[in-house]
């Protein structure tokens, strides 16, 4: 087993247009370390997560579970890295909630006589009725399909969770339930939020993002502390 | 936001509900292509037809009101037919009457089918029947999207209503127009993007994988049975 999850190496992206989105980016996860990346809107936290299993591919080093990220890989990449998008409308696109959570297990070859039971298991982990999973996701609230969606990724068993502002639109119940969700989890986590209530919850460390590089790296009580570096940004110590 | 969706009582446990998703295709489109094919002009075979649909309306437990107000939806088509008709040199009323009582039974056959069945095993159902699986893909991200794009564009209208007052020339009414459906279009350029993203992430392969979840049972069997004596009988007892 190696020691990190995660290496990242003087990564740079820029996306079609020429807008720079990520420049010279170097980041280390420890296996089962919990990272939070904060910054203002536009800073190129989801970009870099996009990063982590392959669906974007920047100028860089990227290495995932020891292995350096590529084509060969990539499939084997995508087990290990559990990605969860913002938007649950733009993760959730099959019929029914079954489908969508099934999925990911069905893609990764799973025997499809197991897969019923862990579909059961991710919707109850998240915390939703087994009676939704016939209904089309369109049909359930936000925070529902927020939900859906985190199940959906969970299901595949990652090793490393990225998350892309999970408690945006949530009423405060769900996201607390969320965020005792996440903490009983094993995984490896990277989480790009501007929650910074949730980031001292679950995160030890923080990287602060903004304009494509990370400008501080370190303890999160520390960096959510220091008022310059965070006003700075675009945040507030909170 | 709320939706008419088409499907709204598909989800019911009905004794057509319970059956597979073929059998249900074949039945109904059977039926109304014998409905539609029948030789000559048969009040009596109409009225069966009418009588099996009213039980099968019946049996399905979705609301009369939903399916009668639905089936209505034709009637505006069946009106400019009969417009039309007057000058068409075999005119007359009771000709009329059959082709109106074709087309109202024809719709009312269609929503039952929709209505008795989820769109998604709908789908299944056609693909099991060999129809081609680009299709049965595109037809599941319009039925999964029509929703989230009806509120984009009712999101879009909110947000247009907001920032003005009172009604502007139909030129810059009509630009308005364009730059929202323009702006429609990329946004969902820009979605479909995220999604091929989201499906990549969960291991998507260029297939798309399917469980399947009603059988072929003898209820199955027994129904398209009956279906099938009706036609046989009703195109002999018309063809007389």
């Amino acid at each position: 087993m190696t020691e990190y999850a995660i290496r990242i190496t003087r990564l740079s992206y820029s996306y079609p247009d020429g807008t720079k989105a990520l420049e010279d980016v170097d980041l280390d996860v420890r296996v089962g370390e919990r990272v939070a990346l904060v910054g203002p809107s536009g800073a190129g936290k989801s970009t870099l997560l996009l990063h982590l299993n392959g669906v974007l591919s920047g100028k860089g080093m990227i290495r995932v579970m020891g292995k350096p990220l590529g084509d060969t890989a990539l499939r084997e990449i995508r087990r290990h890295v559990g990605l969860v998008f913002q938007n649950p409308d733009d993760q959730l696109f099959c019929p029914t909630v079954f489908e969508d959570v099934a999925f990911g297990p069905l893609n990764l070859s799973i025997s499809p006589q197991e897969i019923p039971h862990r579909v059961e298991r991710a919707l109850r982990d998240v915390g939703l009725d087994q009676s939704i999973r016939n209904r089309p996701s369109h049909h359930l609230s936000h925070g529902e399909r927020k939900r859906v969606a985190l199940a959906s990724v969970l299901i595949m068993e990652p090793d490393i969770l990225a998350l892309d502002e999970p408690s945006s639109n949530l009423d405060p119940r769900n996201r607390r339930h969320l965020i005792e969700l996440v903490a009983s989890l094993p995984s490896t986590l990277v989480l790009a939020t501007h929650d910074l209530g949730m980031v001292m919850a679950l995160c030890p460390r923080t990287a602060l993002m903004d304009r494509g590089k990370i400008w501080a790296d370190g303890e999160t009580r520390r960096i959510l502390a220091d008022a310059r570096l965070m006003e700075e940004h675009g945040l507030e110590v909170p | 936001m709320r939706h008419n969706f088409i499907d709204r009582y598909a989800n019911l446990d009905s004794p057509l509900h319970v059956l597979e998703a073929r059998t249900k295709i074949l039945g109904y489109l059977s039926l109304i292509a014998a409905l539609l094919l029948m030789p000559g002009r048969n009040d009596v075979v109409l009225l069966v037809y009418a009588f099996v649909a009213a039980i099968l309306v019946g049996a399905s437990q979705v609301p009369l009101g939903y399916i009668a107000g639905r089936s209505l939806v034709i009637l505006p088509f069946v009106l400019l037919a009969g417009i039309a008709a007057p000058w068409t040199n075999s005119f007359d009323g009771a000709r009329f009457m059959a082709l109106a009582t074709r087309s109202f039974l024809s719709v009312t056959i269609l929503l039952l089918m929709t209505s008795t069945t989820p769109f998604p095993e709908l789908l299944r159902g056609l693909q099991k029947l060999g129809c081609p699986r680009i299709l049965i893909l595109n037809l599941g991200f319009l039925y999964r999207y029509l929703f989230v794009l009806t509120e984009e564009v009712l999101r879009m209208r909110q947000a247009r209503d907001c920032r003005r007052a009172g009604r502007a020339p139909p030129r810059v009414e009509l630009k308005l127009l364009g730059s929202m459906l323009g702006s429609l279009v990329l946004r969902s350029f820009e979605r479909a993007e995220r999604m091929y993203q989201a499906m990549l992430s969960r291991g998507y392969a260029g297939e798309f994988p399917v469980l399947a979840p009603r059988r072929f049972t003898w209820r199955d069997l027994t129904f398209l049975a009956g279906i099938a004596l009706l036609i046989v009988s009703s195109f002999r007892y018309a063809g007389r």
